[in-house]
């Protein structure tokens, strides 16, 4: 029985389909990057994972259960979330935010107890932000904020966490230190991550870190490619898929190691004439 | 270990929530000596020796009793009742909407209590189906605000939030029309002095009509405060982190609205309570729900007493309290906003 299995899963707004026969399979520990152009559906497969649309077609069960027979408090103890942009409205502290990730262990009516508090601190110290604990969250930092949120997804204790873009809006540094502290989330506890981004570069992060790594590749409406990084963001493939013309190049990471980098130089002949 | 979690913060909260707690109380006892019958501080204090034990002699005429008893009392108690549930179910909207700037009449409850009461005054005149008019009409109009936000299949907040505007304009000019149609000599003057708000004929039976609904509203509000803290995260997020958002939203727009009806529907329309008491209730204590929630309560209570005990003394007629809200809530907020410097906002 896998950690999360997607059937056929098919789904749309209305008539318009927007995901169709998407399968795959993951396990403990994993990471798979969903990449893909924009509006190649991205987000909305991910929130069908997560259970927020129910699929038209086809099925996902998480530990061998069908998402649709599953209470959201239940989907929430095996699948974390990690927004890529969160609208922040009222200034809680650090320490309040990352509570918020014991909800679905705590009853309806009911408040996070001891206990609680404890594992929303042990997030906290896990992803290195105590000196954060008592601060706002509206006035930190792009990259302090997704570490709280981050906190807030492993205060979750799940076995899953989606992470949709979490990196786009941060500068090199902060980029970096969120797929670190991804990287040894996966490795030390064991947590499975699904990871949209657009920087396909971070397969390769993973990939080279010593994680099993996947690279789903979506486009209309469907993986066109799944597969281990190596396979699937070659130059062939990414020209055809973001219809651009690019280079992948390797360099040496260590004297064992070497490391691919995907530079994109233009767009393809064809399409730069529509923009003419 | 650095110590985490609320224990430290009550601890270092402590007093400021125990005032805040005891306010309202004091401010009940006081209310007691305040009016405009001619009652001194040893008159009361003789009221309260017979009162607390039956061996001792009434040596005073009965109307000292009626006067404590019957009617500053109720009127003390059945302000703060209402007080509380105005600025708890506005500290509820703020958070379930993500908007500070929402109150406890965003999904028509207000407008829709008006119109019942308007229609009650105009079919029966000022009697006892006011209330149970605009206690019902308070509530039609939450239904309608939900169904109108439910076209979309789900509960979007903000579909919700216009179906609370749509219902409120409705209201609002059904109420217009009524007044313009009112006998203006006899039922115009009752009309507008209800739309003003008003705790001047409060008796023990206002009390028992609004008791049921504002303590299912305001223990159920309590019992959910930390749920708002998720569910001001947003939809997608409060799903994600494993709450039941649509039961959730609707027992807290219950619990909301049932307050916020038997209030009003007692005491008329009060605006600036359900709004800024709970930003007063920020800057004191902070964002978090599981403290705010109920200090909204006992602040708005407490605040409901002195602005209505200053309605009763300030000139020779009672003033609408909805006016003095306003009149002494804006300043005081601008005061605190400058203390604090908008801290917790």
């Amino acid at each position: 029985m896998s950690l999360l299995e997607v059937k056929e899963a098919g789904f749309g707004y209305g008539r318009h389909n927007v995901l169709e026969k998407i399968s795959f399979q993951m396990e403990a520990g994993e990471v798979i990057c969903l990449i893909g152009p924009n509006g190649s559906g991205k987000t909305t497969l991910l929130d069908c994972i997560m259970g927020i649309f129910p699929l038209k077609k086809g099925e996902i069960l998480l530990q061998g259960k069908n998402i649709n027979h599953l209470k959201a408090r239940e989907i929430a103890r095996i699948i974390a979330y990690v927004p890529q942009i969160h609208k922040k409205t009222f200034p809680y502290t650090v320490e309040e935010i990352v509570l918020m990730g014991r909800a679905s262990h705590v009853g309806m009516f009911g408040s996070p107890g001891r206990d609680d508090s404890f594992i929303a601190y042990e997030a906290i110290e896990t992803v290195g932000i105590q000196h954060l604990l008592h601060r706002p969250y509206t006035e930190l930092s792009g990259g302090e904020g997704q570490l709280v949120m981050i906190a807030r997804a492993l205060a979750q204790q799940s076995r899953i966490m989606i992470m949709d873009e979490p990196t786009t809006y941060l500068d090199f540094q902060n980029s970096l230190i969120v797929l670190e502290v991804t990287r040894q989330l996966a490795k030390k506890k064991n947590l499975s991550i699904i990871l949209a981004t657009h920087y396909l570069n971070h397969a390769f992060y993973f990939e080279n870190n010593g994680l099993t790594t996947f690279t789903a590749m979506l486009n209309e409406k469907n993986f066109a490619i799944f597969g281990r990084p190596g396979e699937v963001l070659t130059k062939e493939n990414i020209s055809k898929i973001f219809k651009i013309e690019c280079k992948i190049i390797d360099y040496d990471l260590d004297e064992l190691k070497k490391q691919k980098y995907i530079i994109p130089i233009k767009l393809s002949e064809k399409e730069a004439l529509v923009y003419v | 270990m650095q110590k985490f979690s609320s224990a430290l913060k009550l601890k270092k909260n402590g007093i400021l929530l125990i005032l805040i707690i005891v306010l309202p109380f004091i401010g009940i006892f006081f209310s007691l000596f305040i009016g405009r019958y001619p009652l001194t501080w040893s008159d009361i204090m003789a009221v309260f020796r017979v009162a607390a034990n039956s061996h001792v002699s009434q040596d005073f005429p009965d109307i000292y009793n009626t006067v404590v008893w019957k009617i500053r009392l109720p009127r003390a108690i059945l302000g703060a009742m209402v007080g509380g549930s105005l600025a708890i179910s506005g500290a509820a909207f703020q958070g379930l909407f993500r908007n500070p700037l929402v109150s406890s009449g965003i999904l028509g409850v207000s407008s829709g209590a008006s119109f019942g009461a308007v229609l009650a005054i105009i079919i029966y005149g000022q009697n006892y189906m006011v209330y149970f008019y605009a206690f019902g009409f308070a509530l039609l109009a939450v239904v309608m605000s939900f169904f109108i936000g439910q076209i979309y299949h789900s509960t979007p907040t903000i579909t919700l939030v216009l179906g609370g505007v749509v219902v409120s304009s409705i209201f609002s000019a059904l109420v217009s029309f009524a007044k313009f149609v009112a006998d203006p000599f006899e039922k115009l003057p009752s009309i507008t002095f209800w739309l003003m708000g008003s705790l001047a004929t409060a008796q023990y039976k206002d009390i028992y009509f609004s008791i049921m609904p504002i303590s299912i509203g305001v223990i159920g509000l309590i019992a959910l405060r930390w749920q708002i803290n998720v569910l001001s995260m947003g939809d997608k997020e409060a799903q994600a982190l494993g709450i039941n958002n649509i039961l959730t939203k609707i027992i807290m727009v219950l619990c909301a609205s049932l307050a916020t009806a038997g209030a009003i529907s007692v005491s008329g329309n009060i605006g600036w309570v359900g709004l800024v008491m709970p930003h007063i209730g920020r800057m004191m204590v902070g964002n978090d729900n599981r403290i705010l929630i109920p200090a909204s309560f006992f602040l708005g209570a407490f605040f409901m007493i002195v602005v209505d005990n200053l309605s009763r003394t300030l000139i020779g007629a009672e003033i609408p309290l909805g006016i003095l809200t306003a009149l002494i809530g804006g300043p005081f907020f601008v005061y605190l906003l400058k203390k604090t410097k908008g801290k917790g906002w």
